[in-house]
């Protein structure tokens, strides 16, 4: 134990004296604060955003009030009355943003047909979504391997490539012990500053202090040590520094990019999910139709679902809201299917990642601190099922107005429903995750132990 | 049995060549054994694998006793070691890196103690606190020679230490070791250096092919007729 | 020198190594043209199924009042070009369909990404991401020792002895290397070649042609540079090692962090407007009329006044023409006009952010070459403003015809439908991709990047190698 603080304490002398490391380890921390600084200004924004929606709706209906002076048919308000589905972040979001940038974050609804704008987008920028999100998640997924693998790609390697090594072994100083201090205090020094950022992300984001430090803390550490016992292996194959640093990239490249790329190719082949727009097409159809369908056969439709509004009068007129409105709800039930296949696979691929991300801790990592930070696919399934239940509400809101033919009065916009919907943490995707990260870690040491066993360190 | 280094049908196979074939060879406390031989003759397989950074593909090594595969660590508390060409870490200077190796090994020195010790290797004072990057090949050479001294080992293992060295450095070096020979260390010593094996040497092997093929005491032998054996058995 | 690069070129492919990468390069960027093809077929065939359905079910439309069908509206899907087989650009993060309807202007929806999860932010398997990111490694691999191993072994100060100069066996080097690298490259682009003009499903022509030509030049200059830099680098540091790290370096700050760090930014400095606020602006300048003036219901009364006027009559039930339809044409004339004004700003913006990237292209070639190739590939940003832009043209002169169509139908036309017959006069929509002359403009910046680095490196790094070191 002497031994290990001795060269423990050693290797921070060398450490410092390597000028090029101590500046890419200073220059990681400016990465991962500029990721920080991105990640919170960037959901701030998001934020800002959702707050200009209720004084969008504001004045949306300041508008209808100059335009309806008096009490007014509640199917003409339905019909220009705006109102947003939100989708709030959690405080977590801003240090993995995941897919918050491509999914839109609020849904513009009016009491018409449902499924044509549940899928509307916001405005994006599709070069700014190719290159991605700099935020701390990637600093950590993407590049704190490549800060592990700079810092001991020569490990063993420069000690023998400058002949350090046959006299270090010539002392009573067993190989496993000069390998294990240099692995903990390279250790130190990554854990150190990925629990620094992350603490410093945690603080300038303002997350609450629950279970999810732990974790988000937890899944760092294992994802840190997992490259760890790659390096391990890889000196423990005893090559050259050039081979190392080659070989280390190639296991880089092979994890962090060429895996999940295959990995999202047979994902999409495996589950091909029913395209959004075939449920577009099909609800207009079936809404137009309502147009020219007889008049009756549309409400005793509709009524046969709703018995609740059976009693309230026959149509006679050439155009009535009730009817315009039940004609464009019939249009969604009409795709319901469709609707819930589409979502079905998308939860479906999501859910084969999962399976799979075995494959790659850095995909398992990624998507561990998406879950927990709630910005992923299963997140936003969930908004949009949240926004569906609103717009129920808001029929059921505008229902009586319209079968029992009440005036809609300037008081009543103040009791229309109003929608916020906030993230959710995934936790058990996060624990899962933690778990499967755990079990790589061991495979890797297991494997690098293995290996240090089976070829005795040769200080040549 | 009170031999401190010993060999016994010690063999080193590597898949393409015979390294070194059935060595068996005994030194006792204060002897200085010096191994000749051609490049590649086994000089230094032999001195790999007393030090266990080599395992032998048959027979062993013993350091005080003790079998070397199967006291990997414990032997080399008994063993110093100077390579050909002293390599230490660049950027510590001479003094830290003295310092580094003795406490590796157990020792715990003032610091007017490793001065000592590099003075007595010949290491100019204002050289010390320098980083070893700026030294040159002798001045490591020194170092190294501080390192193995330091140790107060049983054994001193040898791999060309004088290469590098200028003559005087050589001299002074010559005369250290029959200082720690005559105090009981045990020197092997692998070299080119006729002259100085027969000057220093209490007994010489000459090696071919990784086989001992002649062992002799020099006092029995003057510097011109080592010379001629040396030179019949790389001719034969 | 010559010969030097024959010696070069062979001890390449005798380098067990390098024959095992580029083996792997080769089966990956064969892989992901076949992978590419693949998915370009689906994506085209889905659309052009679905751009046929809503055709088909436009033009079988019963007798409808014109506005009704310009509610029914229609819907454009963007076609694929067909170079996005090698470079799929944003593709994938922009929406593929846009439903087209009177009076506003939907998003583009249901994009790849959209229908993914997070696992597409880790990149995709193009052709271009092997040519941008996993060639230059192999180059890196294969020319880091260049000098560095000459010089640990001794055998440069041989090759100066026989009396060529540094210089000499710099071009010599870099021309063994390029014909290796040539080597690997080569099959996969010339299988995309044959796959594009080889099949039927592609519209080959001359544009095509040219892109591609032009496609396959950029990525010789771009590796060009990359095997210059690197045969730079491994003569001006003092080791192998040294000259790997400083490469892989170089690599990750170009490849990794500066586009993204770049896109980023853009974002941050120049913010776009949402969506809705968008929405809303446009509607309240349509509105109230532009910074106020001419309000709608103005607009309206003085349009009916002068209709009365023009027509000589004094009620509405006397005119030839509806009312209704003719209003509607103003509006929507108006509120086009406005939205047009803000989806140019919004554009503008975007520029504004990507041009940061585009200029670092001036220091990382990484970020001349993407836009470069995503420009010629048809698959950059803005070929995706085109298609929106060209669905908004389709959408107005549609949109406006029906408005005619209403306004001749006279007094009362609210009470009456036209035949069916009529909607299988009005045109649909079929997207034509801009030609290579429209997309060059745009590629300039990144073309004169790219030149100025092949230029430099040839004159400075070179320069640099005839004073660097011998031992």
């Amino acid at each position: 134990m002497r031994i290990f603080w001795l060269l423990f304490s050693y290797e921070w002398r060398h450490f410092r004296a390597a000028k090029g490391l101590v500046l890419l380890c200073a220059l990681l921390l400016l990465t991962g604060l500029y990721g920080i600084y991105y990640g919170t200004t960037e959901m701030e924004r998001q934020r800002q955003h959702l707050t200009t929606l209720p004084e969008l709706s504001r004045r949306n209906v300041e508008e209808l009030k100059v335009k309806f002076p008096g009490p007014a048919d509640a199917g003409d308000i339905g019909y220009y009355h705006t109102t947003y589905a939100v989708h709030h972040p959690d405080a977590w979001a801003a240090l993995s943003l995941g897919q918050r940038d491509i999914n839109p974050y609020y849904v513009k609804l009016r009491l018409l047909g449902l499924q044509n704008q549940l899928y509307a987008t916001d405005n994006t920028n599709p070069m700014k979504v190719l290159s991605g999100n700099f935020d701390l998640a990637f600093v950590l997924v993407y590049l704190f391997p490549l800060l592990i693998i700079a810092l001991s790609f020569n490990l063993l390697s420069s000690e023998r490539e400058e002949g350090i090594l046959t006299l270090l072994l010539a002392q009573p100083v067993s190989p496993g012990v000069v390998v294990s201090a240099k692995l903990a205090f390279r250790l130190a020094v990554v854990l150190g500053l990925a629990w620094l950022l992350s603490v410093v992300g945690m603080l300038w984001a303002q997350v609450p202090l629950d279970g999810r430090v732990g974790t988000w803390l937890g899944l760092s550490t294992l994802y840190c040590l997992f490259w760890f016992g790659v390096a391990l292996i890889i000196t423990a194959l005893q090559r050259t520094s050039a081979f190392n640093a080659v070989t280390l990239l190639g296991v880089w490249l092979l994890l962090v990019v060429l895996v999940p790329s295959l990995l999202n190719l047979g994902v999409a082949a495996a589950h091909p999910v029913p395209q959004g727009i075939e449920l577009t097409i099909k609800q207009r159809e079936e809404i137009h139709a309502g147009w020219d369908r007889p008049k009756t056969q549309t409400m005793n439709r509709f009524f046969a679902l709703y018995p609740q509004w059976r009693d309230t009068a026959t149509i006679r007129e050439r155009f009535v809201w009730r009817w315009y409105y039940a004609f464009q709800h019939l249009g969604d039930l009409a795709v319901a299917k469709q609707a819930a296949a589409y979502a079905n696979g998308l939860q479906q691929r999501y859910d084969l990642v999962e399976k799979l991300n075995l494959l790659s801790p850095a995909i398992n990592a990624q998507s561990s601190l998406n879950a927990l930070a709630g910005t992923d696919l299963p997140t936003h399934l969930k908004f949009q099922r949240s926004a569906t239940a609103y717009h129920d509400a808001l029929r059921a809101f505008y229902y009586p107005f319209l079968f029992r033919k009440v005036e809609f009065t300037h008081n009543d916009y103040a009791r229309e429903p109003t929608h916020t919907f906030t993230s959710q943490p995934e936790l058990s995707t996060a624990l899962r995750g933690l778990g499967k990260l755990l079990l790589s870690v061991g495979v890797v040491f297991a494997a690098g132990l293995l290996l240090l066993r089976a070829r005795p360190i040769n200080p040549r | 049995m009170n031999y401190i280094l010993e060999a016994r049908d010690l063999r080193k196979e590597y898949p393409n060549k015979l390294a070194l074939q059935g060595l068996n060879l005994q030194i006792e406390p204060g002897e200085v054994f010096c191994l000749l031989g051609q490049n590649g003759a086994g000089k230094s397989t032999t001195i790999n694998l007393f030090l266990g950074f080599i395992a032998p593909t048959s027979g062993a090594a013993f350091v005080n006793g003790m079998e070397v595969a199967a006291n990997p660590l414990k032997i080399k508390e008994h063993l110093a070691y100077i390579p050909e060409n002293v390599m230490l870490y660049p950027h510590l200077t001479g003094l830290e890196n003295l310092a580094l190796f003795s406490s590796l090994a157990g020792f715990k020195y003032k610091e007017a103690e490793l001065l000592d010790y590099l003075h007595h290797a010949g290491l100019p004072a204002e050289a010390v606190r320098r980083r070893v990057g700026t030294y040159s090949k002798g001045m490591r050479q020194k170092v190294g020679i501080a390192i193995a001294v330091a140790k107060h080992a049983k054994v001193l293992l040898l791999d060309e230490p004088t290469s590098g060295l200028d003559p005087k450095a050589s001299n002074e070096f010559s005369q250290l070791l029959t200082q720690l020979s005559a105090e009981g260390t045990a020197v092997l010593m692998a070299t080119h250096d006729i002259f100085r094996a027969k000057e220093v040497g209490t007994r010489v092997g000459i090696m071919r092919e990784g086989e001992l093929v002649d062992v002799r005491p020099t006092a029995a032998l003057n510097a011109q007729e080592l010379e001629q054996l040396y030179l019949t058995y790389m001719h034969n | 020198m010559h010969s030097i690069a024959q010696k070069e070129f062979v001890s390449t492919l005798r380098d067990k190594r390098f024959l095992v990468l580029s083996v792997l390069v080769l089966a990956l960027l064969l892989a992901a043209t076949l992978v590419g093809r693949a998915s370009y077929q689906t994506l085209q065939q889905e659309r052009q199924l679905a751009q046929q359905t809503v055709n088909d079910q436009f033009r079988h439309q019963p007798a409808r009042h014109p506005h009704r069908v310009a509610h029914y509206g229609s819907f454009a899907f963007r076609p694929r070009s067909g170079l996005s087989l090698l470079d799929s650009g944003v593709d994938s993060f922009t929406g593929t369909s846009v439903f087209l309807e009177a009076h506003q202007q939907n998003s583009v929806n249901f994009s790849q990404a959209q229908q993914s999860g997070s696992l597409i932010r880790f990149g995709e398997m193009t052709v271009a991401f092997v040519l941008q990111m996993l060639v230059p490694l192999l180059i890196i691999f294969l020319c880091f020792g260049a000098f560095t191993q000459e010089r640990e072994t001794g055998t440069l100060k041989l090759l100066l002895s026989q009396g060529v100069s540094l210089r000499q066996v710099a071009w010599g080097k870099i021309w063994g290397y390029s014909r290796a690298v040539a080597l690997v490259v080569a099959p996969a682009l010339a299988l995309a070649a044959a796959l594009l003009f080889g099949t039927e499903e592609f519209t080959s022509g001359a544009d095509l042609v040219g892109r591609l030509v032009l496609f396959v030049l950029s990525y010789a200059v771009y590796f060009f540079l990359f095997i210059v830099g690197a045969v730079v680098v491994s003569a001006v540091q003092a080791s192998s090692r040294a000259a790997l790290v400083t490469l892989l370096g170089l690599w990750i700050l170009g490849c990794i962090i500066l586009p993204k760090a770049t896109a980023n930014l853009g974002a941050t400095l120049y913010p776009a407007v949402t969506k809705a606020q968008m929405d809303a602006d446009v509607h309240e300048e349509a509105q109230h009329g532009i910074n106020g003036h001419d309000p709608q219901d103005q607009r309206s009364a003085a349009l009916k006044a002068g209709l009365l006027k023009k027509y000589g009559v004094d009620s509405e039930e006397k005119l030839p023409v509806s009312v209704g339809g003719i209003v509607m044409s103003e509006s929507e004339a108006y509120s086009a006009k406005v939205y047009q004004q803000h989806f140019a700003d919004l554009n503008a913006t975007y520029e504004r952010q990507n041009r940061l990237s585009d200029w670092v292209g001036l220091l990382n070639p990484y970020q001349a070459i993407r836009p470069l190739s995503m420009g010629l590939a048809g698959s950059d940003f803005a070929h995706y403003v085109h298609f929106q832009q060209a669905a908004e043209a389709y959408r107005y002169a549609l949109v406006q015809r029906l408005n005619a169509l209403q306004t001749s139908m006279g007094y009362g036309d609210k009470e009456r439908k036209l035949d069916a017959h009529t909607w299988q006069q009005l045109p649909l929509f079929a997207y034509q991709a801009p030609p290579l002359g429209w997309a060059l403009p745009h590629l300039l910046l990144p073309v004169v990047a790219l030149l100025l680095w092949a230029v430099g490196l040839s004159w400075l790094g070179l320069r640099l190698i005839s004073n660097s070191r011998l031992a």
